[in-house]
């Protein structure tokens, strides 16, 4: 019993922890670092991906937005309407209702001949 | 020399110390004395500027109908040193892009590193490939985005839109005046890429956002440009002539409602038109006005006292010797009233109130009603005109320039002088564009008119006005150019070419008219003129020719302007034209 306990080294508990507990901080340290690098990464791929996605997006509302503004041009519809794809009929005069106009500063001589609406 | 076991572990450490000083000093050369060369190089090979290309601004008309805009398109560039196998690749591009075999085959098999394979090259398409190349492994082309300018009327409009180049820069029309507005600026971004080619997105650096391009609101009306362009093409389909040249305007702001010229081109396909067709006529073509410059002569004379309305002049029965050079009427006038002067057209009439002036003050008068000079309106290459000083005149000027003679005038001009009379005597500066806005809607600045000078008295306007009124009537020169229910002032003009060697071509003549709508209140000026009408000769005239035009384009124009005709004309007049009778002349 003697000789058995001769060859135990003794351990100092207090240390070995001590160097336990600064070991697993530095691993878990490091380990967070390489991921939060990682996913710094994968958030920049994520990131430029939905950035691409955007650009396609707003890339085909442009075509879409080019394509209806071909469709509905002045020209397209009129050719639409020789074509016989759309019919107008003239409005009879006496299908006209002619409103009072409003009186307008005589120094404001412009007629407005368009909307004042705001466009996109 | 033996050592001992210290010295010998002395000089070993020294080696070591001195090994290690050296790769300190390296590393310290390197890191701090080198450091901005080398990080320089680094950047080179990693980082760079990608621009951002800021979109081109809108075109839109006065009601934000879309003019001219953008269309994304990409372009395809390869780098031959990177192609991964040539043949397949040019089988590829060439069967998706339609280019030629050949053609792609000789790009490819060089050693260049940007090669342009095609230009604005439709999304669609450029997917296609895109995903082709992938699916077969195939490496080393690249796309590009870009944009190409779309303009949805094709050859409506052409001469004032204007186009750009294949850089985007506005060369023509609005493209070219507001270039400066429509362009945007570039923005651009520092990234860094991997071996590959793909961006670090975790190293992205400095970036500035782009600055998207003005939208430019004309203060064109597409409704009555398409009335103008209707009726211009069917002037060209009955007259044939060599050109022609329609003008709207608003008198009160001088705004132009509608321009168009012919021959013309279609923008999208502005590669394949020839530079006469691309030329704005109404202000970069030298025109002899005729008999519509009798305006000028007339209120002058009555702005000066020198006449009035009901004054009568001798008009020599037909035939006027001054200056050795004889003048002739179209017909044996004896004594003709100031105002029968411009309903009947008198050359001679027109000829001695001018005389009475003096060629002094007649020659201010040109100036005053803005001959000579660039109008100012926001288009480019419009030229001043061709007016000589009295000094540079011959004895018998006096009498030719009153009757459109001996001067150059573009059609802008001519349709600003009639403004001029229509709103009571102001020379206003011709505009064409309305506003320019950011492209969500937030104004930039507004375009108010701009008065230059009050040319004669709201008087004289109004008698001159009231003159006008009868050149549209069965007994003046333009009965052809009324509109039932509406009263009509305006002046007819015929004036025989000027032929390249100087003189005049015989049987080829410019027919103008040029009047406004109601004489009273008027909302609109018109000019129409036609150059070298093929017609016949006895019907050659701005009565007969420009005055029908007028008329129709009136009566689109004032239904669409939903003008209110005059209840008591309305009644009088039948509703058919006011037919043509001989007096339908000059």
């Amino acid at each position: 019993m003697s000789r058995s306990r001769r060859n135990w080294n003794e351990v100092n508990a207090a240390s070995l922890a001590r160097w336990i507990v600064l070991t697993g901080f530095l691993a878990v340290t490091g380990l967070s670092y390489v991921y939060l690098t990682l996913q710094l990464y994968h958030l920049g791929d994520r990131k430029k991906a939905l950035e691409t996605e955007v650009a396609n997006l707003r890339m085909q509302n442009e075509v879409a937005s080019a394509q209806i503004a071909a469709l509905t041009s002045r020209s397209a519809l009129q050719r639409r309407l020789k074509e016989g794809y759309l019919k107008m009929i003239p409005i009879a005069e006496h299908n006209i209702v002619r409103l009072t106009l409003p009186a307008r500063n005589p120094d404001d001589a412009i007629q407005p001949v368009s909307n004042q609406r705001v466009v996109r | 020399m033996r050592w001992n076991s210290r010295t010998r572990c002395a000089i070993v450490c020294l080696g070591f110390v001195l090994l290690f000083s050296a790769f300190s000093f390296r590393l310290i050369y390197l890191q701090m004395i080198k450091h901005d060369e080398y990080a320089g190089l680094a950047a080179e090979k990693h980082v760079i500027k990608q621009p951002i290309f800021a979109e081109r601004g809108t075109i839109l008309d006065a009601n934000n109908e879309v003019l001219a805009h953008n269309v994304p398109v990409e372009t395809v560039v390869a780098d031959a040193s990177r192609l991964t196998n040539i043949e397949a690749t040019v089988d590829l591009v060439s069967n998706e892009l339609k280019l030629p075999r050949a053609e792609v085959s000789e790009k490819l098999h060089t050693d260049r590193r940007y090669i342009v394979l095609k230009r604005e090259v439709a999304k669609a398409i450029a997917d296609s490939l895109r995903d082709k190349l992938r699916a077969q492994n195939l490496r080393g082309i690249y796309f590009e985005q870009d944009a190409t300018r779309i303009y949805p009327n094709g050859l409506m409009l052409c001469h004032v839109i204007g186009f750009t180049d294949f850089e985007h820069k506005g060369i023509q029309g609005v493209e070219g005046s507001l270039d400066e507005y429509l362009r945007g600026q570039d923005g651009y971004r520092y990234i860094e890429h991997n071996r590959a080619g793909q961006e670090l997105v975790l190293y992205r650096g400095q970036e500035r956002a782009p600055r998207n391009g003005y939208q430019v609101h004309l203060t064109i009306d597409l409704n009555l440009q398409n009335i103008v362009e209707d009726e211009i093409d069917a002037a060209m389909r009955q007259y044939s002539p060599k050109k022609a040249t329609i003008i709207l305007m608003r008198p009160q702001t001088g705004e132009i409602l509608a321009m168009a010229n012919r021959p013309a081109f279609d923008l999208n396909r502005r590669s394949e038109a020839k530079p006469e067709q691309m030329k704005n006529r109404a202000i970069c073509d030298l025109m002899e006005p005729g008999s519509t410059f009798k305006i000028v002569a007339a209120a002058a004379a009555l702005n000066e006292h020198k006449f009035n309305l009901n004054s009568y002049i001798f008009c020599e029965n037909g035939l006027w010797n001054y200056g050795g050079t004889p003048l002739h009427d179209h017909a044996a006038f004896s004594d003709l009233s100031v105002k029968d002067i411009l309903v009947k057209s008198s050359n001679i009439g027109a000829a001695k109130m001018a005389v009475t002036l003096g060629d002094q003050k007649f020659y201010e008068y040109i100036r005053r009603f803005g001959f000579g000079e660039r109008t100012g309106v926001e288009l480019p290459g419009e030229i001043p005109g061709l007016i000589r000083s009295p000094n540079a005149w011959s004895k018998i000027s006096i009498t030719h320039i009153p009757m459109g003679h001996e001067i150059g005038v573009t059609p802008l001009q001519m349709a600003t002088a009639m403004c001029a009379i229509a709103n009571g005597g102001k020379l206003m500066t011709p505009r064409i564009v309305k506003s320019i806005t950011t492209g969500d809607g937030k104004t930039i600045s507004t375009l108010s008119p701009i008065t230059l000078r009050q040319v004669i008295s709201p008087q004289t306007a109004r008698n001159i006005g009231e003159a006008l009124r009868g050149v549209v009537s069965d007994r003046g020169t333009a009965a052809a150019a009324a509109v039932p229910g509406f009263t009509i002032a305006g002046k007819t003009g015929t004036a025989q070419k000027v032929g390249p060697n100087g003189g005049y071509e015989k049987g080829k003549e410019v027919v103008s008219f040029c009047g406004y709508l109601p004489a009273d209140n008027p909302q609109f000026v018109g000019f129409v003129v036609l150059d070298d009408a093929q017609t016949k000769s006895e019907q050659n005239y701005g009565g007969t020719v420009a005055g029908p035009i007028f008329s129709r384009i009136a009566e689109k124009a004032a239904r669409y302007l939903d003008l209110e005709p005059h209840e008591e004309i309305r009644k009088a007049i039948p509703v058919e034209r006011v037919a043509l009778t001989s007096s339908s002349r000059h």
